[in-house]
């Protein structure tokens, strides 16, 4: 069963989803045989024995399940079109920008072709961030859906870097150096706002010269001042055990909302994590010991993790495949994890994580879910339609396109478009 | 032509009648010595296309020696699969392990030779480290066999060599034997930009070409100076050119093919050099446009190894679908799924699977046995080794994979796995699971 819909449909759906299982994310079972009902583009109910107003659109979903859309915590979708074009990737601030206040808002492409073609395949949210860089902060991030008229949800929504070796090449090497520069940064941001306020809007800040390289300048500060008065989350990527615990010191020190992303050695300081109440974003499949900061790579570090009571949530490092979530979450579950663990990594963890209030179905939401033709975490299923924010998606992208034009050479012969 | 090539390496080679002397870096590889066994009562999919069927399978001296019920079991160790899958070996013809291997840091990276436009001199066999912990990872995966490639910076990237994933000290020791070697070649963005950014030729498609055909030039011309050759007369023997020695293996078909290709009208381009030079071309990897010229591939009996899902990560790869694996499959042409992918190889099956539902998908009726052969038969076929192993029939390598449920299955994880009929992985025994010399106490397994 495929629901051929027009794009760019106005009126919001009506429509009741009968004989259907329905994981709502907000109750820990899912619901067998229910019908969820959608009225005027909103989640009007959902349940068993569900009385379906007259004239409303039926679809039997017999064997299929329903889960909301898919959310990618960590992506470059609408900033990054073709990786190797440098034209179409507007990820990093490089040399020059990358710092605190390289902020991804103003460069999404909303005629990204990244967008349909991860919709349809059930993934409806994003959070876009910015590509580490040559700063151990590497900016501003947005929180997308990824169909409809306006994009962007969460501009600004969490702040990202990274710590290891990679961010220590830019401060001479040592990953001691990492550290120092956070201890020292936050140190002086605690008297920032007071100073700033004495040199107004002059561009030299009294009692803040750049008296040391490497201290940040007056537009950073302003960044990690609006971070921290937000409260954004700082999204930091690590991998191995030992930095990890420094995070957890550094982030308690200063009070600040940290997320771990990467963890490939987190199954060692999961308790310790638990207990800071961090949270994670890893890829389950990333078991490679690839680099000396990930020797401890292993493939059920996610499940680990969700045992010992650390909040997970899974990420794509392609934005081309974030449609591979469930993937990823099938292998998850492969290696360990609860099913309902695995589905709730790529839903509500990764929507909570950021404050998108997405990522689960609600009464009274505008309706964004996905209906699977089975499993939805299995290779072997599909999503067969989507909707996002009570629309239908067209379920064509530019690669069902190429499909159809290509499906039948003998016809496209015909037409002149193919080998000839 | 190679034959030759080999009995003047060192000149020191004494051919005694009936006794098979080894050359310098001939395999080494002897299969290790296991009990006769049969695995009773599993799901076979045997890799031929065949679907399922349930049936006993008889290993005698690291080969099958029978399907189906059978002669008792006296003598011979039964393995119960009430329930499991078996499948043949994993075959992954597109690997860079040992020669990218982990951990990645500058001084493990010997996958490109990017000196030079054609360095098909290179071996990535000598790149190869057999203590990449990479391959354990791969042969949990269900992949007995390997080819190990170099990188795609060059028109002609050098030799490629299939492998049998067992630990070993050696390279020798993983040498599939008798497999032949592969020739890379690379099509399209990555020899133009490697050189054009170092304004050296090719910088351009029509650089590329030029560069292949001039190479091609200079190997006929190389042939023929040996075709001339006399051992037995008074002439002395040419020069040998190691890289004009690898061209000159793949016009005599003693060397296959394997040409990293995106587009579909460069590697029609790439057939016209074919003809041009009286070669033939074998596999086109990566080959995400191959669904455009289906017919042509099957025409011309060309596989094609894909990806299930990449796109987009250059513009050679931007018109990428995941529906190219099964098009190509239907139109009749040779289709392989391959990974490219330290991470990827671990689960080939699930690639097949993803592949074959993007089919199912659009209406295409695709069996799980059609999509299995693209990760084993079709994959051996390509690399030269079908006669050997990629199926589960009589005659052939105990190359085989118990899976604990359906491998088309996100949650199927191979069991056991069996290379010439020795138990080289169990996932119940960690005695059975390799472990690096890399991995000792640094590794997950290594602390054991």
């Amino acid at each position: 069963m495929v629901l051929m819909v027009s794009s760019g449909a106005v009126v919001a759906t009506d429509v009741a989803i009968r004989n259907v299982q329905i994981h709502t994310l907000d109750a820990e079972q899912p619901l067998q045989n229910a019908t969820l009902l959608v009225l005027q583009g909103r989640i009007a109910a959902f349940g068993r024995d569900l009385a379906v107003p007259a004239g409303i659109p039926i679809i039997d979903g017999a064997g299929m399940v329903i889960t909301p859309g898919l959310v990618e915590p960590h992506s470059q979708i609408g900033l990054e079109e073709i990786s190797a074009v440098d034209s179409t990737v507007d990820s990093s601030g490089g040399e020059v920008a990358s710092g605190p206040a390289f902020d991804v808002q103003y460069a999404i492409n909303p005629a990204s072709t990244l967008l349909p073609i991860n919709v349809v395949e059930g993934v409806t949210h994003a959070v876009t961030a910015p590509a580490q860089a040559d700063d151990v902060f590497a900016g501003l991030g947005v929180g997308l859906v990824l169909a409809g008229d306006v994009l962007i949800t969460h501009p600004q929504v969490a702040l990202f870097g990274a710590v290891g070796a990679r961010a220590a090449q830019h401060l001479g090497g040592s990953r001691a150096e990492v550290f120092s520069h956070l201890y020292r940064t936050f140190a002086e941001l605690k008297t920032y706002r007071q100073r700033r306020a004495i040199a107004g809007s002059t561009n030299t800040l009294a009692g803040f010269s750049s008296h040391r390289e490497r201290q940040y300048t007056k537009i950073d500060m302003d960044a990690l001042a609006l971070a921290s008065s937000k409260a954004l989350p700082l999204v930091i990527q690590v991998d191995r055990a030992n930095e990890i615990l420094q995070l957890l010191q550094f982030a308690k020190e200063f009070n600040l909302p940290v997320v771990v992303r990467g963890a490939a050695e987190g199954w060692k300081v999961a308790s310790e994590l638990a207990a800071a109440n961090v949270p994670v974003i890893i890829d389950p499949l990333n078991n490679l010991p690839n680099g000396f900061d990930r020797l401890g790579a292993r493939a059920d570090n996610a499940a680990l993790l969700q045992q010992a009571g650390v909040r997970v949530a899974f990420s794509v490092s392609d934005p081309h495949n974030a449609r591979q979530l469930r993937q990823l979450a099938g292998n998850a579950v492969a290696h360990g994890m609860a099913w309902s663990s695995a589905l709730r990594a790529i839903t509500r963890v990764p929507a909570d994580l950021y404050g998108l209030d997405v990522g689960r179905i609600r009464v009274g939401d505008e309706a964004t879910f996905v209906l699977w033709n089975g499993d939805p975490l299995e290779v072997t299923t599909w999503a067969d339609s989507v909707m996002v924010n009570g629309r239908w998606i067209d379920s064509s992208s530019r690669q069902t396109r190429l499909f159809e034009r290509y499906r039948d050479l003998a016809a496209g012969k015909a037409q002149g478009f193919t080998y000839q | 032509m190679i034959r030759l090539f080999r009995s003047c390496i060192g000149g020191f080679l004494v051919l005694m009648a009936g006794t098979a002397v080894s050359a310098p870096y001939d395999s080494t590889y002897v299969p290790r010595l296991a009990a006769d066994f049969v695995i009773r009562n599993a799901l076979v999919l045997d890799g031929t296309g065949a679907d399922a069927y349930k049936a006993d399978v008889w290993v005698k001296a690291g080969r099958i020696a029978h399907i189906g019920q059978g002669p008792n079991s006296e003598g011979a160790q039964v393995i119960e699969a009430k329930g499991q899958w078996l499948t043949p070996g994993i075959i992954d013809v597109h690997s860079h392990l040992g020669v990218y291997p982990s951990p990645s840091v500058a001084s493990t990276s010997d996958g490109n030779e990017a000196t030079a436009p054609s360095t098909a001199q290179v071996w990535a066999e000598h790149s190869v480290w057999p203590q990449d912990p990479q391959f354990g990872l791969a042969l949990e995966g269900g992949v007995t066999s390997l080819q190990i490639l170099p990188g795609s910076a060059n028109l002609f990237g050098g030799r490629g060599v299939t492998l049998k994933n067992v630990p070993s000290r050696t390279v020798m020791g993983m040498k599939f034997p008798d497999a032949p070697h592969g020739l890379k070649m690379a099509c399209g963005e990555n020899p133009k930009r490697v050189y054009g950014t170092r304004k050296s030729a090719p910088s351009t498609r029509m650089g590329n070409v030029a560069g292949y055909r001039a190479e091609w030039i200079k190997a006929l011309e190389y042939k023929a100076k040996w075709d001339a050759y006399d051992p037995t007369g008074d002439k002395p023997a040419p020069a040998r050119d190691l890289k004009l020695e690898t061209l000159v293996g793949v016009l005599d078909g003693d060397i296959l093919v394997h040409n990293h290709c995106y587009r579909a009208d460069e590697m029609a381009t790439m057939i016209e050099i074919a003809k041009e030079f009286g070669y033939k071309i074998g596999t086109f990897h990566h080959a995400v446009e191959s669904y455009k010229i289906a017919d042509l591939l099957a025409q011309e009996g060309i596989c094609s190894a894909m990806w299930a899902d990449w796109w987009g990560f250059k513009l050679e790869a931007f018109d990428g679908i995941q529906q190219n694996v099964a098009l190509v499959d239907q139109a009749q042409a040779c289709a392989i799924v391959h990974s490219d992918s330290a991470r990827d190889i671990q689960h080939l099956n699930q690639e097949a699977a993803k592949a074959m539902t993007a089919g199912r998908r659009m209406g295409m009726d695709i069996t799980a046995a059609r999509a299995l052969r693209w990760i084993t038969l079709n994959a051996a076929q390509a690399l030269g080794i079908a006669a050997q192993t990629g199926s589960i029939e009589v005659g052939k390598a105990a190359d085989l994979v118990l899976w604990d449920r359906d491998p088309m299955s996100v949650y199927s994880k191979a069991q056991q796995v069996f290379i010439d009929g020795y138990r080289y992985y169990d996932r119940s025994d960690p005695m059975r699971q390799p472990v690096s010399d890399f991995a000792l106490e640094q590794l997950v397994g290594g602390k054991r």
